[in-house]
């Protein structure tokens, strides 16, 4: 839609569609080619031809221009066109996206087919920028984009999970491994401190206040990702930690219906068990530890591998049949999706049903309606079932009775645990369960009316209307999941509903004057509004199991309605926005932006806030003297200045809050009392970030080799905290502007074609890596160190305050009996900072001052991408890779409870201190602890977290010309064979472990202890195990 | 058509433009929670009311904070899984106690909020103008309450929070300032339980709510410590710095005879509160919530949400009370056989939720001088009884063994119900055989010829086998036939002040010097708690009715003149285990004196030879230290930081 068409007259630049929000765009577009008149001239006569592509189909929407003229038309569905040249001399134009433009000498001839060669993607792409899309190349901000074929490289269940890798700057970190979850989003590092740091997500021009799993990744048609404050100005203050614009598949204009299939199915697997101890390496340790006796259950002579009793192998599918087309005036693209993935822990599984519609319809000359519509269906299972249970239970007790059948518990010599086998879980389906069913539906819907008489002038009004529900239900049957077989049965239903919508009036305006300014202007006034309610009602003692959670009314036991779990938040954004964007002969670039948003979050007098963007852009290479410089096809330098605000924080923040507390008095009178424990801040602002970003994009070597190189530093100021209080001020927190923080980063992404069809052979790559600093620049007032929050200024937001381990104690080491009071030979030694006596004995004991500050973020990271094609054969990899940072496992930390070390339970694989292995990792079975665990346990659990992952390798064929797929109606089939995950290198995590680096929970998650960490700090815990997966695939088009 | 549509847009936008124009969009209302305004109401008050009983269970009843009032004292060491909480508690080499590993951190960070609380509700009653005097009073205990308990344990704490002094705090501040000790006492504790005493109702307004008895105890009790902080025999130092002198000019002798007077005030005029008949009674499960029973954080059995605590499996964490677990050892790990001298062995002694088992952690053991000393009369005196587990019966059938016989010490027969294990009361006359190691019991227990359970003597138990606590433990009345849930915290209340209290309150003052009423010198008191502890009712370990009144022997004992060390004893046998013995022991500033050696054996199955333990107990350990949250969350330079915590951590 942004092609050119040379014009001599200012009214022919009509490029409405630039403006023309998400839902218009898709890859070939044309403009609107005025009918034009023209006179009879000398040689004048009609030339009619078909436009093709590579595969020779006819490509519609092409448009052919008589150059110098503004005389055109435009290919019908076939690639057909006519057009009637004014005389022999004419010179034909023939441009479409995607395509590189063609001018073909006239002469007499009156019949001119082309075939038409694909443009290198860095030139001609488009990206969508917030309220409009431009070409790359007169892009000034800061974007990411990746197109839905090359997301759907990697087959998952959402773009989270897909992207990772594959944009730099962008960093996806994973909270949880079961089938279906999400992960986390970072663009450019972390921000702010309480406030929300994850990104605006914007489907199809409206901000998305769902799920990311409830959008299905084939109906993806690009994804850009907004980076800078120049880019992300026009979202306001949602945008300030990002945005990621998703765009799904629309029709094409003059396209024949169209039928599409593509699916996948394949089977899940364990990457690797977690590494517990087998049988008679935990008799050694507990030998070692001298502290428990084999319980009645237990014997040196057993080997249980409990995970080789828990785990299947999971099946996950997928399967998507669309139908899209258009006609002269309208587009329409629907398609219904089926997912559904099994994870390798019985019962847990994600299923997703989506069905999506798009239709975009010309009323008139002025009016254009259209609406898109992503409707969600799904089901997640099974999250009651952990391995935790299977990971602590002794490999040396033995799971069977006598005569072979299954106990229900074993002990140990202090604990005993329910036994949790696949036969344990299936057999009881029906008694133990936890299901979530999600609605959503998320609608948009425009209406364009281009202001007849004002030429470029626009209005339109788009209406966001999103709807999502989450329905939580869970049932355990008596003595499920408990020592004792009456524990009474539970149960609870939980129901969450947001409804949200946004509604916008855009007024666009885009001109061209004298061949050479192009203006392009917008205003925007926008309201939103958010509500979300959530309640959840739990009971004890369900009389049957077939009542599961269906009716809680009919419980024996209490009914409990937690105040604590129901929840009502309702937010609003009041929004003005303006947007000017002025390009000088395509060679000298400015975008400008301000918005005023206004946010029901923040305290009274201080819900409004200003706030403007300016970047600019010089297209080195369209400068004459760059002309000589064959080897550069393109040079854009750029750099932008912005600011954005934040507000993300809970409603009601300013206001405190009072906490409650239930309580008896006696056994049967319950009240519930309420103390303070938040204090209202009427003063409550915005957060600001100011942000530099600065940019080269090239294409070098006849676009053989493109990238960009960016630096930007982002200082932010007035960090929303919530900051706890010490407890002597009675109250345990606020919610404040205080602090700031700064991140700077560099990025480098390239893209090369290596082998450019060369006897058959094309191989592209794609690499991109990125680094970033974060640190704290000021905490609230003259404040160095919160030492209770972890935040330190000079350092990152995310740190792990501990003690550093530097070894073990050994025999004959001096001052242990200083440093270590009561300590022992054995034990883990950590860093002393304090000082010495003249004698040099160290001045005190080991204390909560020698803990040092453990920076957790990467060095840098990145990835890489590379297809190799030959014929009708494709084989694509996809990797990731990370270097340094600090990967928190709290398998073998203290929080795990799995490292104890003393044989009391199952204890992960551990090289341990002997008097005759002095040379270990871990510590002394047995000797000084700190609660349960090891002293200084919580340091066993740091590991560094570099990796290089292979994350897909795909092998596909493309049966391109098949004439008798032809005949039976098929234009196109790819079968593909996928491995998901298949390698990893370079982490020493893997290397000690066997496991695969990436974190797979949240701080307070999937570990026995959830307080030692906060939530912040990723961690790898007990949730599923990571898996690999095999997987054939088929995309099918009729 | 055309015209209609574009009317339709026209118009569509408009429409939308004023209602978004509305700028109720921005304005908040929440609907699920409270904001601090509802606390100005009458109801936000009660709630602050409800909220203040509602933290005791994050002092009272939460292990850590349990073991910092007992462990290191004369009646308690760690136990085998004893953690470095424990061990440096115990001060006797294991680790040293430091602002991280003190679990004091419990009292500290449940207090102030509190004490905010009970200013706001202080404030905002008159203002609200329909709370009565009796409500408020309610708060001014518990502001006092808190504080005492504060002033006890770190010294002088602030009694500004930020708003001023004893305000309700509005104002975010991360700075503290502590003030002394007397001016904690003087400004804050004894002006609010006087107008508390005045108040407060005699009956309470609910079950364990404040009344007049519960703070003339606290104010009796408050008296002392401050006569014996002003008096500081052992010159045991205060901070921040001091002089022992009273703001009002008043000695100590003045206040001893204060917690006189106001204690046996509290005895003459008990309102609904008395004695109750036999020892036994006062700590039986059964018997919760007694007319003794001044104060206790309530749990519930019936209610997980008022519970505010799993009532089938206890993480170990406020609100629970899950302080019985710490002197609970494994006693599951005691075997039988199926056959006499067979190979079978089963855990005769499950683990069930009734009071003479319940959950072991074996975090915390008894000293042999607790069950020597300090209990050396088990006959007359019921209290060693009513306190200890000292026989485990077998309840396998509860636990799913089918067998009715199980063959046990010496392979005799024992049934279900019969004693498999017994701590003897004393050194048997002839030896017991212990085995090396675990032996046959598992548990390295002994045997005495033609007796069917293990035994144990006095001066052989160790830090992994001892009596249990039997006053803490569990007590369920959904077990049913089986085990019940032993591994939920307790549903019973934690008992804080009790009735009997005032009478050593007020015996401890008279032995101090206080002039004494008549029939109410330090002796005459001691023997009324002394005589009831002779009644018996029922033998607990023996597990049969026993009805004898050795009250006559009791009184007889009870040596001519009573002086500090012996109210010290006769409080431990009353009060063992119950939380109160470091206060004691602080308070009257014998805690080196009394604890400084104990004895005790070893860590593993089978060892029975006792150590002689010392302890290494500093002056300045007798002020624990600040928490370590309060220092991180403090924003101040680090030589303000480090003058904030008390000298020697």
């Amino acid at each position: 839609m942004n092609t050119r068409i040379p014009s001599s007259r200012p009214q022919r630049g009509l490029k409405w569609s630039r403006l023309v929000p998400l839902l218009l765009l898709s890859g070939a577009v044309a403009p609107l080619v005025p009918q034009a008149a023209f006179a009879q001239v000398a040689g004048a006569h009609t030339v009619t031809g078909k436009i093709t592509a590579e595969n020779g189909e006819g490509i519609p929407g092409v448009t052919v221009v008589v150059k110098g003229t503004t005389t055109g038309a435009t290919t019908d569905v076939n690639g057909n066109y006519s057009i009637r040249v004014p005389n022999d001399n004419s010179v034909l134009v023939i441009t479409s996206i995607g395509y590189t433009r063609q001018e073909l000498p006239v002469g007499t001839r009156t019949t001119i087919s082309q075939g038409l060669v694909p443009e290198s993607q860095a030139l001609n792409e488009v990206k969508v920028i917030g309220y409009g899309t431009q070409r790359a190349e007169a892009v000034t901000g800061s974007v990411a984009s990746i197109g839905g074929d090359a997301l759907r490289e990697v087959p998952s269940a959402n773009i989270s999970q897909a992207l990772q890798g594959r944009l730099p700057g962008v960093q996806f970190a994973q909270t949880s491994s079961q089938p279906g979850a999400s992960t986390q989003i970072r663009i450019r590092g972390t921000r702010s401190l309480t406030a929300s740091n994850d990104p605006l997500v914007v489907l199809d021009g409206i901000p998305f206040p769902g799920s990311i799993g409830d959008i299905n990744p084939n109906d993806i048609q690009s994804v850009d990702i907004l980076k800078d404050a120049s880019a992300t100005a026009i979202y306001g203050s949602r945008g300030a930690n990002g945005v990621v614009l998703i765009t799904t598949k629309g029709g094409k204009k003059g396209q024949k219906p169209q039928v599409t299939y593509s699916g996948f199915v394949g089977a899940k697997t364990l990457f690797a068990k977690y590494p517990m101890m087998s049988g008679p390496e935990f008799v050694a340790l507990r030998k070692a530890a001298n502290q428990y006796t084999n319980s009645l259950d237990e014997a040196d002579d057993v080997n249980t591998d409990w995970q080789d009793l828990l785990y299947r192998t999971g099946i996950q599918s997928n399967h998507n049949v669309g139908l899209n087309g258009g006609t002269e005036n309208g587009r329409y693209n629907f398609n219904a999706g089926y997912y559904k993935e099994q994870g390798v822990v019985p019962t847990q599984q994600y299923t997703r049903f989506s069905i999506r519609g798009t239709l975009d319809q010309a009323v008139g000359k002025y009016v254009r309606l259209g609406f898109t519509t992503n409707n969600t269906y799904s089901l997640s299972e099974g999250s009651n079932v952990g391995v935790y249970g299977a990971l602590t239970s002794s490999p040396i007790a033995n799971p069977y009775n006598a005569d072979g059948t299954l106990k229900r518990t074993i002990r140990m010599p202090l604990d005993e645990q329910w036994v949790t086998t696949k036969d344990v879980i299936e057999a009881n389906q029906d008694r133990w369960l936890s299901q979530t069913r999600s609605l959503a539906s998320y609608n948009a819907i425009f209406g364009e009316f281009k202001m007849p008489g004002v030429e470029g002038l626009k209005y339109r009004l788009n209406l966001g209307v999103n709807y999502r529900q989450s329905q939580g239900g869970g049932y355990t049957g008596q003595g499920i999941n408990a020592v004792n077989p009456t524990t009474p049965s539970s149960a609870s239903v939980s129901n969450a509903v947001t409804t949200d919508y946004t509604v916008e009036n855009i007024l666009s305006y885009d001109r061209t004057f004298g061949e050479k300014h192009n203006v392009n202007a917008i205003a925007l006034y926008s309201a939103s509004s958010n509500i979300y309610n959530q309640s959840r009602i739990a009971a004890r003692d369900i009389p049957s199991d077939a009542f599961q959670f269906y009716n809680l009314g009919l419980a024996a036991g209490e009914i409990t309605v937690n105040p604590n779990d129901q929840q009502y938040q309702k937010f609003g954004l009041l929004s003005y926005m303006g947007r000017v964007m002025y390009s000088y002969d395509d060679r000298y670039l400015l975008s400008a932006t301000f918005r005023s948003d206004g946010s029901s979050r923040l305290a009274e007098g201080h819900k409004w806030n200003t706030y403007p963007a300016v970047s600019i852009g010089w297209n080195v290479a369209k400068e004459g003297f760059m002309q000589g410089v064959g080897a550069v096809s393109m040079l854009k330098l750029r750099a932008g200045y912005g600011v954005t605000s934040n507000q993300a924080i809970n409603p009601y923040a300013t206001l405190g809050r009072l906490t409650t507390r239930p309580y008896n008095f006696g056994p049967t009178n319950y009240q519930t009392g309420l103390f303070v424990s938040e204090l209202p801040n009427p003063n409550l602002g915005w957060e600001y970030s100011r942000t530099w970003n600065y940019g080269v994009d090239f294409a070098v070597l006849k676009n053989r080799l493109s990238g960009t190189v960016e630096y930007y530093v982002t200082n932010t100021k007035d960090i929303l905290l919530g900051l706890p209080l010490p407890p002597t001020s009675g109250v345990s927190s606020y919610t404040a502007n205080i602090g700031s923080t700064q991140n700077s980063g560099i990025e480098l992404s390239l893209n090369g074609t290596i082998l450019d069809n060369l006897n058959g052979w094309t191989w592209e790559a794609g690499f991109n890596v990125y680094a970033n600093r974060n640190k704290i620049v000021s905490l609230a007032g003259e404040q160095q160190r919160d030492e209770g929050n972890w935040w330190f200024v000079g350092k990152p937001i995310n740190v792990v305050y501990d003690y550093e381990k530097i070894g073990l104690w050994q025999q004959g080491d001096p001052y242990l009996n200083v440093l270590e009071p009561g300590g022992n030979v054995g034990m883990i030694k950590v860093k002393y900072d304090g000082t010495y006596n003249s004698d040099g004995t160290p001045t005190r004991a080991i204390g909560t001052q020698d803990r040092q500050i453990l920076d957790v973020n990467p060095n840098f990271l990145g990835g890489l991408n590379t297809r190799v094609a030959y014929k009708g054969f494709d084989l694509s990899v996809v990797g990731a890779f990370q270097n340094g940072g600090l990967l928190n496992s709290t398998l073998y930390g203290s929080s795990g409870y799995l490292n104890l070390l003393n044989g009391r339970r199952g204890n992960v694989k551990a090289d341990y201190w002997t008097p005759d292995n002095t040379g270990a990792k871990y510590p002394k079975p047995g000797g000084a602890t700190s609660g349960d665990n090891p002293k200084y346990g919580s340091t066993l659990g740091y590991f560094d977290a570099s990796y290089l992952k292979v994350r897909t390798i795909s092998l596909g064929y493309n049966f391109d010309s098949n004439a008798w797929l032809k005949n039976v109606g098929v234009s196109r089939l790819r079968l593909y064979v996928t491995a998901q995950n298949p390698f990893v290198f370079f982490s020493p995590y893997k290397k000690e472990s066997g496991m695969d680096p990436e974190t797979n929970s949240f701080g307070d998650e999937n570990a026995a202890v959830t307080t030692s960490y906060p939530r912040r700090i990723l961690t790898l815990g007990t949730n599923a195990p990571a898996t690999r997966a095999y997987l054939a695939g088929l995309d099918l088009t009729f | 058509m055309k015209r209609f549509k574009i009317q339709f847009l026209v118009g569509t936008a408009v429409v939308s433009l004023a209602a978004a124009g509305c700028t109720d969009l921005l304005k908040e209302q929440p609907r699920s929670i409270y904001d601090p305004g509802f606390f100005q109401t009458e109801r936000g008050v009660n709630g602050g009311l409800t909220s203040m009983y509602a933290h005791l269970r994050y002092i009272y009843g939460n292990a850590y904070f349990y073991n910092t009032t007992l462990t290191g004292t004369d009646e308690v060491t760690y136990g085998r899984d004893a953690d470095e909480n424990f061990l440096a508690m115990d001060f006797s080499g294991r680790a040293a106690l430091n602002a991280n590993n003190s679990r004091a951190d419990a009292l500290w960070g449940a207090a102030f909020p509190n004490i905010n609380t009970a200013s706001g509700i202080i404030k905002n009653a008159s203002a609200v103008g329909t709370i009565s005097a009796a409500l408020v009073a309610e708060a001014r205990f518990f502001r006092a309450f808190d504080y005492f308990m504060l002033v006890q344990t770190f010294g002088g704490v602030p009694l500004d929070l930020g708003s001023g002094e004893l305000e309700f705090n509005t104002n975010p501040i991360r700075t503290s300032a502590r003030n002394t000790v007397p001016e904690v006492y003087t400004k804050a504790i004894f002006p609010d339980l006087l107008q508390a005493i005045t108040d407060l109702p005699a009956n309470p307004r609910v079950v364990g709510g404040a009344t007049k008895t519960l703070a003339r105890l606290y104010l009796a009790k408050a008296y002392l410590t401050y006569a014996w902080w002003l008096e500081n025999p052992n010159n045991i130092p205060t901070y921040p710095a001091a002089p022992r002198t009273d703001p009002a000019g008043r000695t100590a002798q003045y206040y001893y005879q204060q917690a006189y007077d106001v204690a046996t005030a509290g005895i003459d005029s008990p309102g609904p509160f008395r004695l109750q008949g036999t020892y036994y009674d006062v700590n039986l499960a059964t018997n919760d919530r007694n007319n003794e029973m001044l104060m206790f954080a309530d749990h519930t059995e019936t209610s997980e949400l008022y519970n505010a605590g799993s009532l089938t499996f206890g993480s170990g964490a406020s609100p629970d009370n899950f302080a019985g677990w710490m002197l609970t050892w494994n006693y599951t790990n005691i075997r039988s056989t199926t056959a006499a001298n067979g190979n079978t062995q089963v855990s005769s002694v499950q683990r069930e939720a009734v009071q003479a088992l319940g959950r072991p952690w074996t975090r915390m053991a008894p000293t042999i001088g607790v069950i020597e000393n300090t209990f050396a009369d088990k006959t007359n005196d019921s209290r060693y009884d009513g306190t200890f587990t000292t026989t485990y019966r077998g309840n396998w059938p509860k636990g799913g063994v089918a067998a009715q016989t199980l063959y046990n010490a010496n392979s005799l027969p024992v049934v279900p119900g019969n004693a498999i294990l017994t701590f003897l009361d004393a050194e048997p006359t002839d030896a017991i055989t212990y085995p090396t190691g675990a032996g046959t019991s598992n548990i390295g227990a002994g045997v005495l010829p033609g007796r069917a359970d293990y035994v144990i003597a006095p001066r052989g138990i160790s830090r992994i086998v001892y009596p249990g606590l039997w006053k803490l433990g569990p007590y369920r009345t959904d077990n049913g036939s089986g085990l019940g849930q032993p591994n939920a915290a307790s549903t019973r209340p934690f008992n804080i002040a009790k009735f009997s209290e005032l009478y050593f309150v007020a015996a401890e003052a008279a032995v101090k010097g206080a002039t004494t009423k008549s029939g109410q010198s330090a002796k005459d008191l001691l023997n009324v708690i002394r005589a009831r502890a002779g009644k018996w009712r029922f033998d607990n370990n023996g597990n049969v009715a026993k009805s004898q009144d050795n009250s006559a022997a009791m009184v007889a004992a009870t040596p001519a003149t009573i002086d500090i060390n012996y109210i010290l004893a006769e409080r431990s046998r009353e009060y063992y285990g119950e939380g109160y013995r470091w206060y004691d022991l602080v308070r009257t500033q014998k805690w080196n004196e009394l604890a400084s050696t104990y004895r005790i054996g070893g860590n593993n199955y089978g060892d029975h030879t006792p150590t002689t333990v010392t302890r290494t107990i500093q002056p300045y350990h007798y002020l624990r230290p600040i928490p370590q949250l309060q220092l991180d969350r403090l924003d101040v330079s680090a030589d303000i930081k480090a003058t904030y915590q008390n000298p020697g951590y």
